[in-house]
């Protein structure tokens, strides 16, 4: 099984990733704390992320979170896409914010 | 008289195949029926009308809607009068317009989920059936979950703004619909802002419950499972089937259910959910649980978040 690399561009951080699996599963093996590993459907949105280079299939994922538009610029969700050459990209949203998280009343 | 029980739960699913997949080889439902729109109804094998779970294709996951079963047809009026009469308005759906269903009423909860209340559905019985009946099915797939035991809405809270949803629901649910206060969560400097609620209209400790977050949605819906070992073999089967898991076995403080958070193909979070808890019932004094010992009433043996509980819905 030959692995694409892929190059996170905040961190410099790379890791191997197959065709057949995808940006998210393959990331959460990198074994850092603050990659927000959701629900890995496509539904909750948490895995935002933007790919600057490289090639990708993507599946359904929610357009609560990625509009068509975004998804034709390489902004999808990490979960449901699957790179098909080497990949850099940047983390976005909740993937950013989880990791700074501050909580005034217990749950908010 | 009055609400029964949840009765079904309508969910929007990204992809139908996959959906179905995970409710009827994982969770272990049967599909009853599907409708020109193409909603699929699906049942489990404890349960005696025709569907608790509805999937919808959708562009987006998440709940369409959340319904409950009333005992006398007579009751949709009462209610009515009094949704009406507390400010809330209803619409008065025709039998049928739910799939099965006799007449129902629909009104928007104050955080913004839809409910209906129904109070007739198709019959189809039990896997089991009534006479001498087996206390399980032999072909039932999967966990082989009980019933669709109940649902966690988000709802939206921020104190700054003076907004409490959690709040206005659990006023609402008590005042209108007669639902009972199990436990809570206070928090805040004065331990005074309600941030989750657990009510109950059966016996067990929770049908519905509301937890506070940045927007309203679903949090989970949990299906039942006899106990502690049906837990475990229950997690053993997602392992199997690769299945998303949140949190691993084990116990809640909060309804003191043994629980495993997971989710379907589509991102919207399950839960399986075993044990009665406890007794719950209308003369019973409401629990309550400080903002200090939070995560001690949600996931009791670490008494610190798990997963993603707060930051992942759909
Ligand atoms: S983890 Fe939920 S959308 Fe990717
Ligand atoms: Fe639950």
């Amino acid at each position: 099984m030959t692995k694409n690399v892929v190059t996170i561009l905040d961190t410099g951080e790379t890791y191997g990733c197959a065709r057949e699996e995808n940006l998210l599963d393959a990331m959460v093996r990198l074994g850092r704390k603050g990659i927000p590993s959701g629900c890995h459907g496509g539904g909750c949105g948490v895995c935002k992320i933007h790919i600057v280079d490289g090639t990708w299939r993507g599946k359904t994922m929610s357009r609560e979170h990625v509009s068509s538009d975004e998804e034709a610029r390489g902004i999808v969700l990490a979960c449901r896409a699957y790179p098909s050459s080497d990949v850099t990209l940047k983390v976005l949203g909740k993937m950013k914010k989880a990791v700074c998280r501050e909580r005034k009343y217990g749950l908010v | 008289m009055g609400v029964m029980r949840i009765g079904h739960i309508n969910l929007r699913v990204l992809d139908m195949d996959a959906a179905l997949d995970h409710y009827e080889n994982t969770m272990g439902l049967s599909r009853t029926d599907t409708d020109a729109d193409g909603n699929v109804y699906l049942k489990c094998w404890d349960e005696w009308d025709k569907y608790s779970v509805i999937l919808t294709e959708a562009d987006t996951a998440g709940m369409n809607s959340i319904a409950f079963k009333v005992e006398k047809d007579a009751d949709l009026d009462a209610f009515k009068k009094r949704i009406t009469d507390y400010g809330v308005a209803v619409t008065d759906m025709p039998p049928g317009e739910m799939n099965a269903c006799g007449r129902a009423i629909r009104f928007t909860l104050p955080s913004g989920h839809d409910m209906r209340l129904y109070a007739e559905k198709e019959f189809l019985g039990k896997a089991v059936g009534t006479l001498n009946p087996e206390p399980w099915p032999d072909e039932t797939k999967g966990v082989k979950a009980h019933w669709l035991d109940h649902a966690l809405l988000m709802c939206e809270l921020n104190p700054e703004k003076g907004v409490n949803k959690v709040a206005e629901n659990t006023k609402f649910m008590s005042e209108v619909l007669d639902f009972h206060l199990g436990e809570q969560v206070l928090v805040g400097p004065d331990g005074d802002i309600q941030a989750a609620t657990w009510m109950f209209r059966t016996s067990t400790p929770h049908d519905i419950a509301f937890v506070g977050g940045p927007k309203m949605g679903l949090h989970h819906c949990a299906f039942f499972l006899d106990e502690w070992s049906d837990v475990l073999k229950a997690a053993d089967i997602m392992a199997k089937r690769k299945v998303k898991i949140d949190v691993t076995p084990q116990r809640h403080g909060i309804t003191r259910g043994s629980t495993i958070y997971f989710f379907d193909p589509s991102g919207n979070r399950n839960e399986t959910f075993a044990g009665l808890g406890y007794l719950a019932q209308p003369d019973m004094p409401p629990i309550t649980w400080t903002e200090e010992n939070l995560w001690r009433g949600i996931f009791y043996h670490t008494g610190e978040e798990a997963g993603e509980f707060t930051s992942v819905y759909t």
